[in-house]
């Protein structure tokens, strides 16, 4: 009996690794047992959705793993068409289990704030990149050869050329979103979104598809297609992933978290690089204040995770800077600014159609900037108060997008049809060719703040007022 | 600065290569060789798929479309692939620097895969890679191929020859 090491999972039942005749799995296993890895049992998939969903506490250690296993059954797919045996098997696998590896904690979020901050530690693509190339993990790689590890990092941040093995990483069918998506699902309790993963699986192709940058052409590149049979199977893997962004990811609750959260930490690390680290309640040796002096250096990017934050938060509470203590209670204490929902709002005051016109983008636009001069003002009158209004803003095509900004073949699912050709679904599913552009604007303020709830009222009446007639 | 000022600064980058841009791609890729220079607006990018790609610039382009700072279009090649187009009348602005002008519109009517590639040694060599023409071609051996590289190696070598206020790197 070959020696196997098990994981339980919720989603997919066993998963198993063969580390006896699988030099892969045995080097993976082992990868998982480091400390960076073991880093993302303390980082939760979807951050603040426990505010919403409160069984969705599941781990991006877990969500990994359960990539793994989806690449394997992609690999299967794939090896109908290409029997073969390719060295890119292996790395997509690696690179599927470790394609998460560098999210900090509440992932989106405090990428937000390395942007705000030029924080490249707080990018999770290039801490991935740097923690496959060289660490612990890069070692433990090595024993699949020398440049394995580097061809895994490409395959993960996506630099090399699109072929059918980076795509079980990164395509319209990658095994990150056949496992998030049920993931996500089964952990909120959510009854919506489900989709026929046996049937997708059983037809998903591999197909030649059109490749280019702007208007050049390049050669076509392998990725997974359709068989015909599963254009309704496909219908629903679209919309439910359509439907899990407004209900899940883009609840306007959770992004209420995210932007306290947001603002919280771009407080802090500002007091902390202007040298008043006392202010922020957190003592000199804390790990975020660590980060926060010296970012550049991966320990510190590795030392943070969700446990990290939340424990803070108590230290912050009792902060003299009124921005951090006020604003990590409301954290600590789910207290959360009251949303107004400025598109719901253009529905009703317009028609419902208007919502998500080009008038409403433009009066979002009008009402966003206004809002921001707002904020300026109360910013320079108290500058040491808390944001009294915070703006979020969201767009979700019914594609995801998987290459910067383009269009094309690889951004959208193909199917084969009965002569042997490759057309868009939208071309075959008329819900799929009805589906518009999700996008939400919402301007949060504090229950108790009467008058920045009544200046987002005024401005949100003018913004809308100026509607062309 | 507020939303509105980067959307002014997307239109800008049309508007200082000469009013038109075709594809997306490409305005990045300007974008990106006008910060690098020192001529540029703040917009931050970071290695994807196609080599450096800055978020808040895609957004600011969207943005200024709203506001009807740029007009973009969709248009279909001859072999059925998309690509957008831009194009601004935003007048001119007297005080703009004349090497980011002269950046511009050496890039604008260049190949976007030699552009690509361009760009992407370029963000290598701030990486500190050894060798970031030979990243270069082993991260994209598909665009790189039929001289490609060789061609890009001449655009950068253009590029370079116009003094910018922080010499892009020596490659």
């Amino acid at each position: 009996m070959p020696r196997q090491q098990r994981i339980r999972d919720p989603l997919h039942d066993l998963i198993e690794f063969d580390i006896e005749r699988s030099q892969l799995e045995d080097v993976l296993w082992r990868v998982i047992q480091t400390r960076a890895f073991q880093r993302l049992r303390r980082i939760k998939q979807l951050g603040f959705s426990d505010f919403v969903y409160p069984g969705a506490t599941h781990s991006r250690l877990l969500h990994s793993v359960g990539v793994f296993h989806t690449a394997r059954r992609l690999m299967k797919v794939i090896e109908k068409y290409l029997p073969a045996k390719d060295a890119r098997v292996d790395q997509a696998l690696a690179a599927a289990l470790l394609h998460d590896l560098g999210h900090g904690p509440f992932s989106h979020a405090f990428e937000k704030i390395g942007e705000r901050f030029d924080l490249k530690m707080a990018n999770h693509e290039a801490v991935s990149e740097i923690l496959i190339r060289d660490s612990e993990i890069s070692e433990l790689l090595r024993d699949m050869g020398s440049g394995f590890a580097n061809d895994v990092a490409d395959m993960v941040s996506g630099s090399g050329t699109p072929t059918i093995y980076s795509a079980v990483v990164s395509s319209q069918f990658d095994a990150d979103r056949l496992d998030y998506m049920r993931r996500d699902r089964l952990m909120t309790g959510s009854q919506h979104a489900g989709i026929d993963f046996e049937w997708l699986m059983a037809n998903l192709e591999v197909g030649d598809v059109e490749y280019s940058v702007d208007e050049t052409r390049l050669k076509p590149v392998q990725t997974f297609v359709l068989g015909r049979k599963a254009i309704f199977a496909a219908e629903a893997y679209v919309l439910g992933l359509f439907q899990l962004y407004p209900t899940v990811y883009f609840h306007k609750a959770t992004r209420g978290a995210e932007k306290i959260y947001t603002e919280l930490l771009s407080r802090t690390i500002m007091l902390i690089r202007d040298g008043s680290v006392g202010k922020t309640g957190l003592p000199e040796m804390h790990p975020l204040v660590k980060f926060a002096r010296t970012p550049d250096a991966i320990e510190n990017a590795l030392a943070l995770d969700d446990t990290v934050i939340w424990g803070a938060l108590p230290l912050m509470a009792n902060s003299n800077d009124e921005w951090i203590s006020k604003f990590a209670e409301r954290v600590r204490d789910r207290k959360l600014y009251k949303c107004i929902d400025v598109r719901a709002k253009i529905a009703h005051d317009k028609d419902d159609g208007a919502a998500l016109s080009f008038e409403a983008d433009a009066a979002c636009a009008v009402i966003r900037d206004e809002i921001g001069k707002c904020l300026e003002e109360w910013s320079i009158k108290c500058p040491d108060a808390p944001p009294r209004i915070l703006i979020d803003e969201v767009e979700r095509s019914p594609y995801n997008k998987l290459t910067e900004d383009t269009k094309g073949p690889l951004n959208q699912i193909n199917i084969r049809t009965d002569g042997d050709h490759l057309v868009d679904l939208s071309k075959r599913s008329n819900v799929v060719a009805e589906l518009k552009r999700y996008k939400a604007f919402r301007v949060y303020h504090a229950d108790d703040d009467d008058e920045a709830k009544t200046k987002i009222s005024e401005i949100i009446d003018a913004g809308i007022s100026k509607w062309p007639t | 600065m507020a939303d509105i000022d980067y959307a002014h600064q997307a239109a800008a980058i049309v508007r200082d290569a000469g009013g038109y841009i075709v594809g997306r791609t490409k305005l990045q890729k300007i974008g990106f060789f006008l910060e690098t220079a020192g001529v540029g607006s703040g917009f931050p990018f970071r290695y994807k798929h196609y080599g450096p790609y800055s978020e808040q610039l895609a957004a600011a382009a969207q943005h200024a479309a709203i506001s009807h700072l740029i007009i973009e279009n969709e248009s279909i090649a001859n072999w059925g692939g998309q690509y957008s187009t831009f194009r601004t009348q935003m007048p001119s602005d007297p005080s703009t620097n004349p090497v980011r002008i002269r950046l511009a519109q050496e890039m604008v009517n260049s190949d976007a895969v030699e552009l690509e590639l361009a760009a992407t040694a370029a963000f290598l060599a701030h990486e500190r890679f050894p060798d970031p023409w030979a990243e270069t071609a082993r991260r994209k051996p598909e665009k790189a191929e039929g001289g490609r590289l060789e061609r890009a190696k001449q655009l950068y070598a253009r590029i370079r020859q116009i003094p910018t206020p922080r010499p892009l790197p020596e490659i």
